[in-house]
């Protein structure tokens, strides 16, 4: 706009480039956004198709042929309903605990006065960097703590995350010094500073790291697959989903073809099945993210330079 | 900052144990974490030890031979270890790479949006990708990339090829395929970092240089580009000392025997030791091997960027 | 026939009944069970297992296969974290060298349970080991082979090339006995039918390279050359000491993926065949497009077959044939197919307790398998309830109604009416019933002469009578005598493990690029995957030699 009313005419050829521009832009822009949805909507188009002729490959953004038998014989299946027990619950136990814990090691470290912070910072960011490795680690959890076939090894391993407290940290760190001092000031101790005071201005910033820790719990499969792979009722919504991509259940998919599914001419098939399960497991987190959209984006910015 | 930190001296000139029990509070916020991370994230190192050692599960730690480096040896004496070496760095440079590159191309298309409302939903559209765990994305690249995916039959209309490609099951194709795939993953969510360090740049300077005549093209040259330089620098550095790190579920999940050439890295190669052949001791190396060049490499990230005069990392 | 159905169901319930009072005086528990292979939960109201409960107050939490097998039982291993009742499967070998079984003997011995003990005797000298003390030692009693009396083989249950019968009902039923004939064959086939009725393109050839079962990829050879499955070596029983060898680096061994190249550019063979998993290859399967394949029928059968079955595709299901090389591929010599071999107990394959379980468990358990040897619960597991699953005719002959017989075939009615995750893995009688009340009649349904008469749809009796044959096993020779060393497939590799898991890795990432190379460089990959495999090869094949040698000695030296 700007361009438009103070550069003179005689710059006609600038002019043009900036007509062109936004459109070309736009084209790139859409044609990306095609392609970033494109897998999406083919995942749900076959999650609606009938199975067998799923197998022919194919579909594109519509299910050929239309059935919603892969989701019935999910909504059956008493695994699911457990599995997606284990996966919502695990995920706000951890986030809760994360915020808890997290907020306020990231509220202490950004005390400049505090005589421990620059060790402990230090102990914290190589973590990052630095992994005593698979092994190691699964011999501490599985012999020494006996955590491996609990529920608590979903919970207890995962409490703390470096990346997340530098998040809140930096949060921290940009909200006005004098908060504090005059809280101080009128006598309260650090603790509850922090949480009458900082907390409640850290929401946007908790909001992120809550959706980081959820995300990451939710989507997290291997820790069942090295712990809990043989409790069932330990089993997680992404395990069961890695479990039907390397075994799509070959004799589940052939007890299906039985007199049941064949009445109906229809039937459900590891392709289809596992489509259904992808869209159960990610439509909640599909419903939350666009909301949230602005704290992360702000959280996002805040951590990964500052680290 | 630099009064800040007078203050602080200022007020404290008590001795470091008198201030730490004024600062008990602080202490309680902090201390446990920090056990905490002792516990998980130091107390396994013990465990290296394991690397020096014939390791049997039956006699534990202190009952397994001691062989010293005969593991290490062993490991470099084979092709599959010096090929997830090669994997490991092949993959997470082109990670790397591609990945910065395509996300600051993104910022900078995104960045050049006038509409607020579109601007909104290809940032959102964008960021979903994110979102999906590896398994989901593995699980959709597999249908994409199969002979008769989406990506074979627009190939194949394109005329670009006679037969489908053989995507999933050549080697050749897969450091490829994760380049591709992470970047389908992660591209919108790296622009984050890049469109926050544009919005700083200050609108004056775009002002002034259309003022000057320059067109849309030479002001993301002149202006953009230079502006999230320190940002871009920062984030080079700082993935440096993640170069060990080029994954481990994509590779683990998209893998198969047939393209295991190029497919394994090392965190795949200590799993297949380490679990599957129940060689904990040379899975155990593996794992050592791999931390130790991570340290390398962060300690000279770390020197590059005093050098530079950024914050160091640490 | 009412009455009779009445007093069969008041029999049946007198059975339960006292099952019921059994039960009674034993507190029950409950067995956690792993099986190495893929499977289905059994539905909760499965009546079998309801029967198991009743009468021995034991249920069952089954956890199959999901995934790589070796990586499973590792984790499993790493974390101690054994099921009761342990089924290793293929790689059986890892948790019996982890400690992970009890000694069976310590409960199993001709006085307490002698079921249990007249059913090993006969095959001691293969089945009990020696451990490291030299104690004497039983993991894990045979899931399959131990049979009595003679061999059935009405249809081949292990390897052949199989082949979709509309095939070769569309050539007019010919008789396929080498491998140019098969192919050519196909080859044909295609050509005048590129796509099946809906449309579908025909697959030629599969071949199935997964983990485990890449024995469709590496073990075609040694049959070719016209012996019955040693695993990945070829072994000349003509010879005193059992020569033994790799084949897969033999120069016999090239015409067999030089055949496969060929057909690979002519379209028969698709790309996707090598990286599919086994549920993707039996999907692919299911759906009837494969003409043909070379797999061993027990790997299929009870998925891809039974629900081409199920969904009446009875033309395109599977016919095994023997096939061996033609002359010109092993310098002229006429070579004689064996691809059925004398009965052979699946050793170190089947349930073995774990140590997790305590003497009193064990004890109970193997109390349990005693009790199950019996023909009656030998006949519940097999044919299952009289009456209601199959009946008996007035000469004392076990037989099945049309409609009885279609329900063993579905896979949905079998999860609530047959315990088959259980009972698979679980030691068990085959062949002929040798006396009592249904003398003369097969254990299994499957071999029961009326059965196999009897049920045939009319498609496949009308195939068979094309050929004049009785049986799907006239198809192939008859079974050869079983060698001294039994199959060398069953030696424990675990000794030369790095060893072999190389030589197998090998095969697994070359033959594959040997058969999709261009014809132009196929000379030179077949020479450069010979070289690279030499190494192991040399190790195992010395390894196995010996190891042969001394199956042998524990037999031979017994008579």
């Amino acid at each position: 706009m700007m361009t438009a009313t103070t550069v003179p005419a005689k710059h006609r050829r600038k002019k043009r480039q900036d007509i062109v521009f936004p459109i070309v832009n736009t084209i790139i822009l859409c044609v990306l956004m095609f392609v970033t949805l494109y897998p999406v909507i083919n995942t749900v188009a076959y999650s609606f198709n009938d199975g067998t002729d799923a197998l022919r490959g194919n579909i594109g953004l519509w299910p050929r042929v239309f059935s919603t038998k892969s989701y019935v014989s999910i909504l059956q299946d008493s695994a699911v309903y457990e599995a997606a027990w284990i996966s919502a619950s695990k995920t706000v136990i951890i986030t809760l605990l994360n915020i808890f814990w997290t907020g306020m090691l990231a509220f202490a470290l950004s005390r400049r006065e505090y005589v421990l912070r620059r060790f402990i910072t230090v102990v914290m960011v190589l973590t990052m960097y630095i992994n005593a490795g698979l092994i190691p680690n699964y011999l501490l959890i599985t012999r020494t703590l006996h955590l491996g076939k609990t529920y608590w090894v979903y919970i207890i391993p995962t409490m703390f995350s470096c990346f997340n407290m530098i998040v809140i940290r930096t949060y921290i760190g940009g909200l006005p010094d004098a908060l504090v001092e005059s809280a101080r000031i009128d006598g309260a101790g650090d603790i509850r500073v922090y949480w009458q005071i900082i907390f409640p201005l850290c929401m946007p910033v908790m909001a992120t790291v809550a959706l980081f820790v959820a995300v990451g719990s939710w989507n997290s499969w291997f820790d069942t697959y090295l712990y809990c792979g043989g409790q069932k009722h330990l089993h997680s919504l992404q395990y069961l989903l890695k479990m039907k991509l390397a075994t799509t259940q070959a004799s589940a998919n052939a007890a299906k073809t039985s007199a049941d599914a064949l009445k109906s001419s229809t039937m459900t098939t590891p392709i289809t099945i596992r489509c259904a399960i992808t869209v159960i497991s990610t439509v909640p987190i599909l419903v939350v993210y666009p909301f949230l959209q602005k704290y992360f984006v702000t959280g996002m910015a805040l951590g990964s330079v500052k680290g | 900052m630099r009064n800040n930190k007078e203050k602080a001296i200022a007020i404290h000139k008590k001795s470091v144990w008198r201030r730490l029990g004024d600062q008990w509070q602080l202490m309680l916020m902090s201390v446990p974490m920090l056990l905490y991370v002792f516990l998980f994230n130091y107390a396994p190192m013990w465990g290296w030890l394991t690397a020096f050692q014939d390791y049997k599960p039956k006699l534990g730690l202190t009952g397994s031979p001691w062989v010293s480096m005969k593991n290490f040896a062993w490991l470099f004496s084979r092709q599959d270890f010096l090929n997830s070496i090669r994997n490991t760095l092949a993959m997470s440079i082109i990670n790397l790479v591609l990945g910065t590159i395509t996300s600051i191309l993104l910022a900078v298309l995104l960045n050049e949006v006038r509409n607020r409302t579109f601007k909104r939903t290809v940032q959102t559209v964008t960021y979903l990708p994110h979102f999906l765990s590896m398994v989901i994305v593995v699980g959709m690249a597999q249908n994409i990339f199969a002979s008769n995916g989406a990506v074979n039959n627009l190939l194949l209309s394109l005329g670009l090829v006679k037969e489908p490609v053989f995507f999933l099951g050549e080697g050749k194709y897969f450091w490829g395929l994760v380049g591709v795939i992470n970047v389908w993953k992660e591209v919108g969510w790296n622009t984050i970092i890049y469109i926050s360090a544009m919005t700083a740049i200050d609108p004056c300077l775009h002002e002034a240089a259309a003022i000057d005549g320059a067109g849309r093209f030479q002001r993301i040259l002149n202006v953009t580009l230079p502006g999230i330089k320190s940002t871009f620098v920062i984030l080079l550095i700082m993935n440096i000392g993640h170069l060990m790190e080029a994954g481990f579920e994509m590779q683990y999940l998209l893998g198969s025997s047939v393209v295991i050439d190029w497919s394994q890295t090392i965190d795949v190669f200590v799993m297949n030791y380490g679990i599957s052949k129940q060689q904990y001791g040379v899975a155990t190396a593996a794992g050592l091997f791999k931390s130790v060049v991570a340290i390398i490499l962060l300690i000279g990230a770390n020197t590059i960027s005093k050098k530079l005069d950024e914050d160091t990392l640490i | 026939m009412r009455k009779l159905l009445v007093a069969l169901l008041a029999l049946a319930l007198m059975v339960t009944l006292c099952a019921g009072a059994i039960a009674e005086n034993l507190e029950p528990i409950t067995l956690t069970v792993f099986r190495g292979d893929p499977g289905d939960q059994p539905a909760e109201d499965n009546k079998i297992y309801k029967l198991i409960e009743e009468k021995f107050g034991v249920t069952f939490e089954f956890e199959f296969l999901a995934g790589d097998l070796d990586e499973t039982l590792g984790l499993k291993i790493a974390n101690e974290d054994y099921p009761d009742l342990f089924d290793g499967g293929n790689s059986a070998d890892l948790i019996i060298q982890n400690g992970a079984l009890r000694n069976l003997l310590d409960f199993i011995n001709p006085e307490d349970t002698p079921r249990l003990w007249a059913h090993i005797e006969p095959q001691k000298a293969r089945l009990i080991e020696q451990d490291e003390e030299g104690n004497d030692v039983l993991y894990i009693i045979p899931n399959y082979g131990l049979a009595d009396g003679e061999q059935i083989a009405n249809y081949v249950s292990g390897p052949a090339f199989f082949i979709q019968k509309q095939v070769l009902a569309w050539d007019n039923y010919p008789q396929i006995h080498t491998l140019n004939e098969y192919f050519d064959l196909i080859e044909r086939f295609i050509a005048a039918n590129p796509t099946d009725e809906n449309g579908a393109p025909y697959i030629g050839f599969d071949i199935l390279c997964e983990d485990w079962r890449h024995f469709c990829l590496i073990n075609p050879v040694q049959h070719l050359m016209g012996r019955p499955n040693d695993g990945e070596v070829l072994i000349d029983v003509s010879t005193d000491d059992f020569k033994t060898e790799t084949f897969i680096d033999k120069p016999y061994a090239k015409g067999y993926y030089k055949k496969l190249n060929e057909e690979f550019h002519k379209g028969l063979i698709s790309k996707d065949t090598f990286v599919m998993n086994y549920d993707q290859y039996i999907a692919q399967l299911s759906s009837g497009t494969v003409l043909g394949m070379f797999d061993q029928y027990w790997d299929f059968s009870g998925t891809a077959e039974a629900a081409l079955r199920t969904a009446g595709m009875d033309k395109n299901t599977y016919v095994a044939l023997g096939l061996v090389y033609d002359p010109e591929y092993v310098d002229g010599k006429e070579i004689e197919e064996h691809y059925l071999n004398g009965s052979l107990p699946n050793v170190r394959r089947g349930f073995g307790i774990s140590v997790n379980c305590d003497d009193e468990k064990a004890k109970r358990i193997v109390d349990m398998w005693e009790e199950m040897l019996s023909d009656e619960w030998q006949l519940i597991f097999n044919w299952g309830i009289e009456g209601e699953d199959y009946y008996v005719d007035e000469n004392g002959r076990l037989n099945m109604t049309e409609e009885q017989y279609k329900n063993t075939q579905d896979n949905t009615w079998k999860l609530h009416n047959k315990a088959n995750a259980f009972f698979e893995s679980s030691p068990k009688k085959q062949g002929w019933i040798m006396d009592g009340q249904f003398e003369g009649n097969a254990w299994e349904v499957g071999n029961q002469p009326e059965i196999v008469l009897g049920q045939m749809v009319d498609y496949d009796k009308d195939f068979l009578s094309h050929y004049g044959y009785s049986k799907w096993a006239d198809f192939v020779n008859p079974p050869i005598e079983l060698a001294p060393y039994g199959e060398a497939w069953q030696i424990d590799y675990s000794p030369v493990d790095i060893e072999h898991t190389d030589f197998l890795a090998v095969q697994d990432q070359r033959l594959p690029e040997i058969i999709m190379a261009d014809e132009s460089e196929f000379d030179a990959k077949w020479d450069a995957f010979v070289e690279e495999i030499a190494p192991s090869a040399s190790v195992f094949e010395s390894f196995m030699q010996d190891a042969v040698l001394k199956e042998a000695q524990k037999v031979l030296g017994n008579e």
